[in-house]
């Protein structure tokens, strides 16, 4: 077993990831050890100290292979080199090993549909039909093949086909017309691509969050999207993993239906991967918010299929993306966007291109009521990275490289992210009187009890206490009073009883919890015993936004 | 799990509840089983070194080093039993003198096993004497908390642990470092086994230097603030020297990645203040309303202030590997001067918690604070009327020596901001101590809370 191999360091324990909080990192944005206007591994590795007293389980870093940087690194052009600016693979292997010794995981975000055009296997592949490379794309004479799959980034493309003069032919693409997509029909690539993984693997990453995974295979007359053929692959890829990688994680990036992604999930006892995205139960927590009312996530949590006892679900309020709004109706979607994107410079794509502060309007209130939503609810929670500061977004920034700015460490020069010349950073960190560094910074949080930084390691820590919230059940109560989110979670004897207000003004409720009468409430928070359950409706009353987590405890204990 | 049935399932789990190094007595265990073995001697008695796995509900199970003994029952073994199976007694072999002595001598011989997933591997230290370990009476010592030990003919101790974690345990890594550079008040290293495999890398036993007719460094302390207190001073002086000369042993090889002294991150001095403050206002949010709290009742916002104004440190110094958990209890006192022992940190933290370089301060705090409580226990244990100001006597004496030998470069830069980063480092102690006497030793609360006075007057000095 190497020193970076997870269980040196780590008990097994195959379900790591279902009582795991993960944290997303951008590493160009989180801290520069070397003074280039970059963040680097060697400045992550500087950070570990404060992961580990904010008590994040789990590190996802977005994409930090070679890349010509057109999508943020989601336009890979070498998969076993790392960017520049970030150091080297070496740098890599030390952080990892640090952050095991931290009890920190990390995984990688990792782009098997498509590579960018730089990549030498595609240079190689356009360079003649006869090139050995050139089935490991997806060429084409013609751009009226699989007219059924739709388009997604439908603000700057307009076809999945873009010509190709040096080629002479047309290549396949889902996403930017510089990321060619590989063709899974051919055996090469399939192995290629186990290579990668086992790479990373080897060097002790604790897994992957696969990037659009519904693409990989494209089937005439579908969608293109889910083929049986990519669920074959993915199995392919979890039997190498169960095989010699224990412990490690695969995290699907499918942003599909709750019963479309359960697929993901494989068969049976789980077969493929052990982690999805919820995508559509997010946009839904901002509509309940807005409109006051928590129909919309019980709704959407009474669509979502039960899934193999060893998988979990992935949960988050906001990421490294837009807030995408491809899972709502039209209609709700127009709604989405007049509460939330009033400026149309907010808008990407399918979606708003903003952060959770500037999303809730910056209140502090909300942020806790959402964050105590997202931890109360079956999976689990994943942060981005500045969102426990309440840091803010920049929509003068191009594509969604306004919530990519420069995490906020002090208030000092370049907000601490970094010693060199302001001009020379790799994105101005932001400078506004709300959200700017000088009044949003980890220094100045850390210092100030009430802040919400304290606030959230504290929820952080009182989730872990109860591990229930990552394996328990889940059983909405649905009061009469519609603005109240009320559901009970049971894991062996730990039963939590969580009441979340979504309205703006106070509220009172009645619960129907008789069948645990004699069970006497106590508020997690401050351990705060409350009146036992009698015959009566639970009467309780609450705060405008205010929620309370109750452990139902016997009356004896 | 392992196929071979070594011993019935049920009566290893039955069994192993039992024990006082069992660490999950209150949760159910869901399965018990052997997650390895590894077979040391074939015949009389047969000996298997198992890893035996507990398993909770999801998921989740702790790992415990079982040495399987096995004698016809006709011999009639009774001692640690775990049931009779196949014509056979199967029992704890660190009960058996056979079972130390195997290890012993594989220890000797760095002998290493293969097994399927993974290899039991036997090492001997490189510092110590190759005529250590000859034939010995060999005498199992009674079971601790965590560990199982046997005393060699009185020259060497095996300490074997019985949970296991997974990576290198601290005491090994400490003792192996000290030992090479021969630091002389440590038990020495002379060798250790581990596992390496696919359940996990482990440390698990150390063999060290038997430290025979030494005194215990907390006894030591309460009978002699009763019969000689001003005497104590004196050897109070000594064990800050040494301590001073520990931190700077630590901390002087920039070569090995593992003890390279380093810059705390940026930010060490907030995360540390911001835990604080927090296990403050925690424990301030239930503190019962008893006469041994009083003098702190309702003045909780008053540590966090004292806090804040103590932590309002420039540079923190440097960062080495510790001893980590830091007592009176963890010395002892023989011919040779002070001898530091148990190198493992504070038990209930974590493997990798317990491997992190923190300032030499915190150490310097927790011995501290040990002065206080050996003070008070000598009134409350032995009804000694202890000399007025001996504590505070007793502080200066072993600061002192601490000062005079450690490492300048460790600790911070200047007077001032090393005694107020100590002050941040007693307070965590001390609020720790609330929590813990408060649940435990309700006669022992009024320790920390006149620790917390004392800080709290400590304003103007």
């Amino acid at each position: 077993m190497s020193r970076n191999d997870p269980g040196h360091w780590f008990e097994a324990q195959p379900l790591w990831f279902k009582t795991a909080v993960f944290y997303e990192i951008h590493t160009r944005a989180f801290f520069d050890a070397n003074g280039d206007g970059s963040g680097d591994f060697r400045g992550l590795n500087e950070k570990l100290d404060y992961l580990q007293w904010l008590g994040i389980d789990c590190i996802w870093l977005l994409p930090f292979f070679r890349s010509p940087l057109r999508d943020g690194g989601y336009d890979i052009a070498d998969f076993f080199t790392i960017q520049n600016e970030y150091g080297t693979v070496d740098d890599v292997r030390d952080f990892i090993e640090a952050a095991h010794q931290r009890g920190i995981r990390v995984i990688a975000d990792l782009v098997m549909n498509h590579t960018s055009s730089d990549h030498a296997w595609f240079q190689e592949s356009r360079s003649s039909p006869d090139s050995p490379k050139r089935d490991w794309y997806v060429w084409s004479d013609s751009p009226h093949l699989y007219e059924d799959a739709r388009i997604i980034f439908v603000d700057t493309e307009t076809s999945n086909w873009t010509w190709d003069d040096q080629a002479g032919a047309y290549f396949w693409h889902r996403f930017f017309a510089h990321q060619p997509d590989l063709n899974y029909e051919n055996p090469e690539v399939q192995e290629a691509m186990l290579e990668v993984l086992r790479f990373w693997l080897d060097l002790g990453m604790d897994g992957f969050r696969l990037d659009a995974v519904p693409y990989l295979y494209e089937v005439e007359g579908t969608n293109c999207e889910n083929q049986p053929a990519t669920h074959e692959y993915l199995k392919r890829v979890r039997a190498e993993i169960d095989a010699n990688y224990p412990d490690r994680v695969l995290l699907a990036e499918a942003n599909q239906w709750p019963a479309d992604v359960v697929s993901y999930f494989g068969e049976g006892d789980g077969d493929e991967c052990h982690m999805a995205f919820h995508f559509p139960v997010m946009p839904r927590m901002f509509m309940a918010l807005r409109r006051e009312e928590a129909r919309p996530i019980y709704e959407i949590l009474r669509q979502t299929p039960d899934i193999p006892r060893n998988c979990q679900w992935g949960l988050f309020l906001r990421n490294h993306d837009e807030l995408t709004l491809e899972m709502v109706t039209d209609e709700e979607r127009d709604y989405m966007y007049g509460e939330y994107a009033k400026d149309p410079r907010m808008k990407l794509n399918l979606g708003i291109r903003r952060r959770l502060a500037p999303l809730l309007d910056g209140g502090r209130d909300e942020m806790e009521l959402m964050h105590a939503i997202l931890f109360s609810l079956p999976g689990s929670p994943v942060l981005y990275y500045g969102d426990e500061i309440a840091m803010g977004d920049n929509v003068y920034l191009g594509d969604r490289d306004g919530v990519r700015t420069p995490m906020q460490w002090t208030g000092d020069r370049n907000g601490g992210f970094s010693r060199a010349d302001f001009a020379q950073l790799y994105a101005p960190p932001l400078m506004d009187p709300v959200y700017g560094f000088q009044a949003v910074n980890v220094e100045a949080q850390l210092r100030t009890p009430t802040s919400l930084l304290r606030w959230l390691r504290r929820f952080i820590s009182l989730r872990k206490e109860h591990p229930v919230f990552g394996l328990g059940t889940y059983e909405p109560l649905e009061p009469s009073n519609v603005r109240i989110f009320a559901h009970l979670r049971n894991y062996e004897d730990d039963l939590m009883l969580c009441v979340h207000n979504l309205a703006r003004s106070a509220q009172a409720v009645e619960l129907d919890l008789s069948q645990y009468k004699g069970r006497v409430p106590v508020e997690v928070f401050g351990r705060s015993r409350f009146p036992a359950i009698g015959d009566l409706p639970y009467l309780l009353t609450l705060a405008p936004r205010g929620f309370y987590w109750f452990q139902l405890t016997q009356p004896d204990d | 799990m392992t196929e071979i049935a070594y011993v019935d399932e049920a009566a290893l789990q039955e069994w192993i509840v039992e024990q006082r190094w069992y660490g999950s007595k209150t949760r159910e265990v869901a399965q018990v089983g052997i997650a390895e073995a590894v077979t040391l001697r074939d015949e009389g008695p047969r000996l298997v070194l198992c890893l035996v796995e507990a398993r909770f509900g999801e998921g989740t199970h702790e790992t415990y080093q079982v040495p399987l003994g096995m004698r016809p029952a006709s011999e009639g073994w009774t001692d640690r039993v775990i049931c009779e199976q196949d014509g056979m007694t199967v029992y704890d072999a660190f009960a058996d003198g056979a079972c130390g002595r195997e290890l012993l001598h594989r220890m000797r011989s760095g002998s290493e096993e293969t097994v399927e997933d993974g290899v039991l591997r036997f090492a001997w230290a490189e510092s110590a004497g190759a005529g250590l370990g000859g034939t010995v009476d060999v005498r199992p010592v009674g079971v601790e908390q965590s560990n199982s030990s046997v005393v060699f003919g009185e020259a060497l101790i095996l300490k074997a642990f019985r949970r296991v974690e997974p990576g290198i345990n601290p005491e090994l890594e400490l003792l192996r470092f000290l030992s090479a550079r021969e630091f002389p008040n440590i038990a020495p290293l002379a060798g250790w086994y581990e596992y390496e495999g696919r359940l996990l890398d482990a440390t698990l036993g150390i063999l060290q230097e038997y430290v025979a007719d030494a005194r215990g460094g907390w006894e030591l302390a309460l009978d002699e603030i009763a019969t000689r207190p001003e005497g104590f001073l004196q050897r109070v002086r000594a064990l800050g020297e040494v301590t001073g000369d520990l931190h700077s042993a630590l901390g002087a090889d920039s070569s090995d990645a593992a003890f390279a002294p380093e810059e705390p991150s940026v930010e060490s001095i907030s995360l540390l203040t911001a835990d604080v403050d927090e296990q403050i206002e925690r424990i301030f949010l239930d503190l019962p309303e008893t006469e041994a709290v009083a003098p702190i009742a309702g003045r909780g916002q008053d540590v966090r202030e004292r806090l804040q104004a103590m932590s309002a440190i420039g540079a923190a110094g440097r960062v080495i590997r510790t001893h980590g958990d830091y007592h009176l209890g963890q010395t002892m006192l023989s011919d040779r001067g002070w001898v530091i022992l148990d190198f493992e940190g504070e038990p209930a933290r974590s493997l990798p918690e317990r491997r992190r370089k923190r300032s030499p301060l915190r150490d310097v705090a927790g011995m501290l604070r040990s002065f206080s409580y050996v003070t008070a226990g000598a009134r409350l244990l032995r009804g000694v009327d202890v000399p007025a100001e001996w504590e505070t006597r007793a502080r200066e004496a072993f600061l002192d020596g601490y000062f005079d030998r450690a490492d300048a470069a460790l600790l911070p830069p200047g007077e001032a901001p090393t005694q107020q980063l100590l002050s941040v480092f007693e307070l965590e102690k001390a609020v720790y101590e609330l929590r813990y006497e408060l649940n435990n030793r309700p006669d022992w609360v009024g320790i920390p809370v006149a620790g917390i006075m004392r800080l709290l007057d400590d304003e103007d000095g």
